[in-house]
C-alpha cells in the first residue's frame, strides 16, 4: 500500500505538493528504468514521454498525465473541499491495478539498485507517512502539507547522511536538480496558494543543500537552516571553526584573555601579550648588557663563574673525578623533571643545573685560569646553593639527589 | 608540546653556546648597544634553533637575522657550525613559502574584489563589515609581530602565534632569571 502511494497520491491529492512528490519519485524511477513508461496503466503516451530525457518535457507530459488520470484535477486546487475525498476514495478503488504496478516498480528499483536504495527507502517511507492521513481523509490539507514538509526534510537529511560515494552523490544531485526544475515549473503553472510555492522552494533549497554539503570531501559540515550552502561559504565556515578552535587555545595561553569575548578583543589581547613579551626580551637583553659593563661580555664570564664553582669546588677535593660529579647532576636532572613543578625556583634552578651539566665538561680545561677569582666563585656558589636549598625544601622529595647537593655544599663550605 | 623546563634548558644551552661563540671570536670591547644586540640576537637565534626549524616563525627568525649585513656576521658567529644547514633550510623554505602564499594572496585579492563588488549594493552587512575590518586590522598587526607572519594565512598564523608565545615565555623566564642572578652576583661582588 505504501509503495503504491505515488499513484494513490495522484488520485487523492489536491495540492501541488503531493503531485510534486509523486513526480520526484516517478522521475527517480524513470531514471532507473525506462520500462516504466511501458507499464500498463499509462499506456503508450506515457512511455513516449518518459523516455525523453529533458525534464521540462517530462514535467509537462506528466502534468497532462495527471490531468488524464485524475478527473477534475484542475478544479482541485481548492483544498478544503471535502467531497473530493470521497471521490478520491473511489479513484483509489478503481486504480488498484496502478498500485500493484507501483509496488512492482519499487521492488525493481531496490533490486536493481541503480539508484542508491537508501534514497528510495526514505522516499517510500515518506510516502507512507503522507499517504496515511490521505487515506484517513480526516485531516485538513494544510496539516498534511506540513507533514509532507517534514517528510521531505527527513528524506533530504537521509540523503545527506547516507550518501557517501561520489557517483551516488552525482546521481542524487542530477535527480534532485531535475525534480527541482519540474516542481518549480508545476508550481508556477498551477495557480495554487503561496504555501505550496514556499514548500517547493523549500524543497529546492534543501535539494541544493543536499548536493552542496557533500562538496568538501569527507569533512562533515552541517549547514543549519538559513545558512548559505554554496561551497565557498561552507569552506569559509570550516575555516572559521578552525580559527575559533585555535583561538580557544590561545585564550588559555594568554593571561587575562578568557574574560574577553569577540575576536577583535581577543586579538587585541594577544597582540598586547606578544608585544609585551618581545619588549621584555628587549629590556632584559638591555639589562644584561648594562649589568655587565666592565668586561666585554661579562655574561660569558658570569656563566663561566656560574659553571666553574661546581667544578672548582669538586675539583680540589675529588680531584680527577669530574665524572663523579657529573653523574650526580645527571641524576639530579631526571628527578627534577619528574618533580615537574614549574615554580619559579624550579625555573631558575633547572636551566642552571643543566648548564653546569652540559658545559662543565668542555670548560674544565681552562679551570686553572679562574682559580684566582675564587671569592666570586664562592659567592656564586653560595648563591646557587641557597637557591638550591630553597628549591629542594619547597618541592624536592628525592633524597639521593638532595644528599649530593648537601655534599657539594659541604665541600663548598670547606 | 615539550615540557617547559626541558625547553628552557635547551634554550639556555643554545644561548650560552651562541654567546660564547660570539664573544670568543670578537676580541675588541663592545658598546652597550652592541652587547645588547648580540645578546638579543643570540637569544632569538637560540630560541629559533631550539625549535629546530620545524615552525615558520623559527625559520623566519633565522632568515631575518641573516638578512641584513651586520647582523648576518653576528648570526653566523652565533649559530656556529650548524648555521649553514639551518639557514639554508630556513631561507629555502621561506622563499618557497613566499611564492606559494603570494599566489594565494593574489587569488584572495581577486576574490575579495569580486565579493566587495557584489556586497556593496547590499548595505545590510554594515556592522558586520566594521567588525571584519577591526579583526583584519588586528590580524595585520599580529602578522607584523610574529616573525614570518606576513606570509601566513590566518589559521597557520594563529598556530604559529601559539607556538611563538610559548617560546617567548620560556625565553623571557630564562633571561629574567639570568639577569637577576647576574645582578646578585654583581652586588655580592661589589
Amino acid at each position: 500500500m505504501n509503495s503504491a502511494s505515488p499513484e494513490m497520491l495522484h488520485c487523492t491529492d489536491m495540492t501541488v505538493l503531493e503531485r510534486q512528490r509523486a513526480r520526484v519519485k516517478w522521475q527517480e524511477q524513470q531514471q532507473q528504468q525506462s520500462y516504466f513508461g511501458g507499464s500498463i496503466e499509462f499506456g503508450g503516451t506515457s512511455s513516449v514521454f518518459f523516455e525523453q530525457p529533458i525534464s521540462q518535457v517530462e514535467g509537462q507530459s506528466f502534468q497532462g498525465l495527471v490531468g488524464d488520470l485524475v478527473l477534475g484535477e484542475m478544479v482541485k486546487p481548492d483544498p478544503g473541499l471535502e467531497n473530493r475525498w470521497s471521490e478520491l476514495g473511489k479513484f483509489e478503488l478503481s486504480n488498484m491495478d496502478f498500485e500493484s504496478c507501483g509496488f512492482d516498480m519499487n521492488g525493481a528499483i531496490s533490486r536493481t539498485s541503480s539508484c542508491p536504495p537508501k534514497v528510495v527507502a526514505p522516499v517510500t517511507e515518506a510516502k507512507g507517512k503522507v499517504s496515511v492521513p490521505v487515506e484517513k481523509m480526516s485531516s485538513a490539507v494544510g496539516r498534511e502539507s506540513c507533514k509532507k514538509r517534514k517528510a521531505d526534510k527527513v528524506q533530504n537529511t537521509k540523503v545527506v547522511v547516507e550518501d557517501d560515494t561520489k557517483d551516488k552523490r552525482s546521481k542524487v544531485c542530477a535527480e534532485e536538480g531535475e525534480s527541482k526544475i519540474t516542481t518549480e515549473q508545476t508550481s508556477t503553472k498551477n495557480t495554487t496558494s503561496n504555501n505550496n510555492r514556499e514548500t517547493s522552494s523549500d524543497t529546492s533549497k534543501e535539494n541544493s543543500k543536499a548536493s552542496e554539503v557533500q562538496k568538501p570531501d569527507y569533512i562533515h559540515v552541517r549547514a543549519r537552516r538559513g545558512q548559505a550552502t554554496d561551497s565557498h561559504s561552507l569552506a569559509e565556515r570550516v575555516r572559521r571553526e578552525k580559527i575559533s578552535e585555535r583561538m580557544k587555545y590561545l585564550q588559555d595561553l594568554v593571561p587575562g584573555c578568557n574574560k574577553i569575548t569577540g575576536k577583535a578583543g581577543m586579538l587585541d589581547e594577544i597582540i598586547n601579550y606578544v608585544q609585551s613579551l618581545q619588549r621584555q626580551v628587549e629590556f632584559l637583553s638591555m639589562k644584561l648588557a648594562a649589568v655587565n659593563p666592565r668586561l666585554d661580555f661579562n655574561i660569558e664570564d658570569f656563566f663561566g663563574k656560574e659553571i666553574f664553582p661546581a667544578c672548582s669546588t669538586n675539583f680540589p677535593t675529588i680531584g680527577m673525578s669530574s665524572e663523579v660529579t657529573n653523574p650526580a647532576y645527571l641524576q639530579f636532572n631526571p628527578s627534577q623533571q619528574v618533580v615537574a613543578c614549574c615554580g619559579l625556583e624550579m625555573g631558575i634552578n633547572s636551566p642552571e643545573m643543566a648548564l653546569r651539566r652540559t658545559i662543565s665538561a668542555p670548560i674544565k680545561v681552562s679551570l686553572q685560569q679562574l682559580q684566582p677569582s675564587s671569592t666570586w666563585d664562592a659567592d656564586l656558589q653560595n648563591l646557587l646553593n641557597l637557591e638550591f636549598h630553597q628549591g629542594r625544601s619547597t618541592s624536592f622529595p628525592s633524597q639521593p639527589f638532595a644528599g649530593s647537593i648537601e655534599a657539594s655544599n659541604l665541600k663548598m663550605e670547606m | 608540546m615539550r615540557h617547559p623546563s626541558s625547553l628552557k634548558q635547551e634554550f639556555l644551552k643554545k644561548w650560552i653556546m651562541g654567546l660564547q661563540r660570539c664573544t670568543s671570536s670578537s676580541k675588541k670591547t663592545m658598546t652597550i648597544l652592541e652587547r645588547k644586540k648580540a645578546i638579543k640576537l643570540s637569544a632569538d637565534l637560540a630560541m629559533a634553533s631550539a625549535r629546530n626549524g620545524t615552525t615558520c616563525w623559527s625559520r623566519a627568525l633565522i632568515a631575518n637575522a641573516s638578512r641584513d649585513h651586520d647582523s648576518r656576521i653576528l648570526a653566523e658567529k652565533i649559530l656556529g657550525p650548524e648555521s649553514e644547514s639551518l639557514k639554508k633550510a630556513s631561507t629555502m623554505s621561506l622563499i618557497f613559502n613566499n611564492r606559494r602564499i603570494r599566489s594565494k594572496k593574489i587569488l584572495k585579492r581577486s576574490c575579495s574584489v569580486r565579493r566587495v563588488r557584489k556586497s556593496l549594493p547590499h548595505q545590510k552587512v554594515f556592522a558586520n563589515s566594521i567588525a571584519k575590518r577591526l579583526v583584519k586590522k588586528r590580524t595585520h598587526i599580529l602578522k607584523s609581530l610574529v616573525p614570518g607572519g606576513e606570509y601566513m594565512d590566518e589559521i597557520s598564523l594563529i598556530e604559529e602565534t601559539l607556538d611563538y608565545i610559548a617560546y617567548l615565555r620560556a625565553q623571557v623566564d630564562v633571561m629574567r632569571c639570568v639577569a637577576s642572578a647576574t645582578q646578585l652576583v654583581n652586588r655580592n661582588g661589589d
